[in-house]
């Protein structure tokens, strides 16, 4: 049969993965070619064996570009469970770059990354590109000290600002209580996280007038504006979608009120990074 | 000669494959990954009388070897569609089967209305079984005389063939089958979701906003098998079978059942080419049997 194909979904071995402490894990793929990856571009990930259950592919930020592509997962349901089990050859389905990367970084600012646990990938991805420019700060929060994943690789990229909850590293407090002196005319904020920490991040920049790109998350089936499961609350009324508006979008479109800020679901489903 | 070729009433398709309402799209989101006139057809998102927002999240989960969804019939709406997707959609000879649906007999036929006054659709889908509406849908396809009433109204109101999707959660579904039927239904879609819930443990708090959300993948396959195989034994117009269909094996056991055709759902999510996969697949087992896709039909009830 005839067809031309210009995104597609492919077949690829899992390179290696690496353990960060009890429930993160780098999968890196093997794809073998170059597929114009940027930062905050996700990708549907699924184990090419897994039959019918779990059923979905799990949209992933990427964590590195290039011929070999890799995410940061934690491990919160049964996808990402098999996910922290693979073993190197083991064959995964990738349908990628998907969704509006990060928007281009303005040369006049100063880069303030803002990141919740797991959202750092799509943070240390951006991190690594601004290479040569001045150095980001990145402000990166968890509850404990083991919710730091890559923490040292922010080190070597940026001027890292680390808070926990629970004062075990860094600062003790939030995200939120360091990123306020650290805003001005001068910088422009990108920010990945859970809904609540962004929620807050989007209202201290727009009280100072700060450019704010958030990365959003949101259960999806398919990652390609089908299967219209991942509705973001829009600013002025009705619903952005996370997989094709977004997920890197200016923090002003979302209605952070209109947000779930309930405690939301503790499996998996959601891009998770 | 095509030994593909399929006959749903006075409508030709190229082959018995379709994609399922509400997991494909308006089509050209497909234009990535292959070309979809090569399809028998392909069922638009529920299209209604004006664009409509949906639900709010969370609006779908998995569930085992199945997921749940509550979209709440997000649409362009039936006007915008014409404008803008149809125009791309018939300059592509993609063959489209619009599904529409409405909260009133009125409305539905106006929208029938207005896609009878395009060309470039193929036919009707009716939705009389969507579960996660308020009003409307699932009513409709669960009485008889209502379901009736609709595709009669729709009937007079088009010259095009008029599909009515069936609700597992008919009482009688056979029962509704034959209304539509009688009321000059030209073939019927079965099956569309069914309800199900899930609740998150450790948020102690249902999943989806909208408590409930329609039940479908590969789980929900022999439940819908089993319904089109009775549908296929009680009536005499063309069922179309759909519940769960992943591969070509899953497509031949209703091919088998009876059904002239079959519909590709929530697998285009793992795999967009997945429809694709299934129609190579139907063509090679009937290259290697020697028989045409029609031939296929119903033997396993011989």
């Amino acid at each position: 049969m005839s067809g031309r194909t210009v995104r597609s979904q492919v077949t690829v071995p899992l390179l290696r993965r690496e353990t960060i402490g009890a429930s993160y894990h780098v999968l890196t793929f093997d794809v073998g070619k170059d597929q114009s990856v940027l930062p905050g571009h996700f990708v549907m990930v699924r184990g090419a064996e897994w039959g019918d259950a779990p059923l979905l592919p799990r949209p992933m930020s990427y964590l590195s570009g290039g011929p070999t592509p890799s995410i940061l997962i934690k491990v919160v349901g049964e996808g990402t469970t098999r996910m922290a089990r693979a073993e190197p050859g083991e064959p995964f389905s990738l349908l990628g770059p998907l969704g509006v990367p990060w928007r281009a970084p303005n040369p006049n600012r100063r880069q303030v990354l803002v990141a919740g646990g797991v959202g750092v990938a799509p943070l240390l991805f951006l991190a690594r590109t601004l290479v040569g420019a001045r150095r980001p700060i990145v402000v990166y929060g968890g509850r404990t000290r083991s919710d730091l994943p890559l923490d040292d690789e922010l080190a070597e990229n940026a001027e890292l600002h680390v808070t926990t909850e629970d004062g075990s590293r860094g600062h003790q407090g939030r995200v939120t209580d360091v990123l306020g002196s650290l805003l001005g005319d001068d910088v422009e904020v990108f920010s990945c996280g859970p809904d609540r920490m962004m929620a807050k991040v989007a209202e201290l920049c727009a009280k100072r007038d700060v450019p704010c790109e958030v990365s959003v998350e949101a259960p999806m089936a398919c990652g390609y504006g089908v299967c219209l499961g991942c509705p973001i609350p829009a600013t002025g009324g009705g619903y952005v979608y996370a997989c094709t508006q977004g997920p890197c979008i200016d923090a002003r479109r979302i209605d952070w009120s209109r947000a779930d800020h309930a405690p939301r679901r503790s499996g998996e489903g959601g891009k998770t990074a | 000669m095509n030994r593909l070729e399929t006959r749903i009433g006075n409508l030709v398709l190229k082959n018995p494959v379709l994609t399922a309402s509400g997991t494909f799209g308006y089509g050209l989101e497909y234009d990535d990954f292959f070309d979809v006139a090569e399809l028998g057809g392909i069922c638009t998102k529920g299209l209604s009388l004006e664009p409509r927002a949906g639900n709010a999240p969370e609006r779908i989960c998995e569930t085992p070897a199945s997921m749940l969804n509550a979209i709440g019939l997000a649409n362009v709406g039936v006007e915008a569609f014409c404008r803008d997707k149809l125009p791309v959609l018939r300059e592509r000879n993609v063959t489209v089967v619009a599904n529409i649906f409405a909260s009133s007999t009125d409305d539905f036929v106006k929208i029938a209305e207005r896609l009878d006054a395009e060309s470039g659709v193929h036919a009707l889908e009716l939705n009389v079984s969507c579960p996660n509406v308020s009003h409307g849908g699932i009513e409709f396809g669960k009485d008889p005389k209502l379901a009736a009433q609709v595709t009669s109204a729709v009937r007079k109101a088009s010259r095009l063939p008029v599909w009515v999707k069936m609700s597992p959660e008919a009482g009688d579904i056979v029962a509704v089958a034959k209304a539509c039927e009688d009321a000059g239904a030209d073939a019927l879609t079965a099956i569309n979701t069914i309800r199900g819930m899930s609740i998150d443990v450790d948020a102690e708090r249902q999943r989806l906003a909208n408590r409930t959300g329609g039940f479908s993948g590969p789980a929900l396959r022999p439940i819908a098998l089993r319904i089109v195989w009775d549908l296929c034994g009680a009536v005499s117009i063309p069922v179309i079978g759909i519940g769960g269909i992943s591969t070509t094996r899953d497509a031949l056991e209703f091919l088998l059942a009876g059904a002239r055709a079959i519909q590709v759902g929530t697998a285009s999510f793992a795999d967009p080419c997945a429809a694709r996969k299934v129609l190579s697949g139907i063509d090679a087992h009937c290259e290697k049997l020697g028989i045409t896709a029609s031939e296929l039909v119903g033997r396993a009830r011989r």
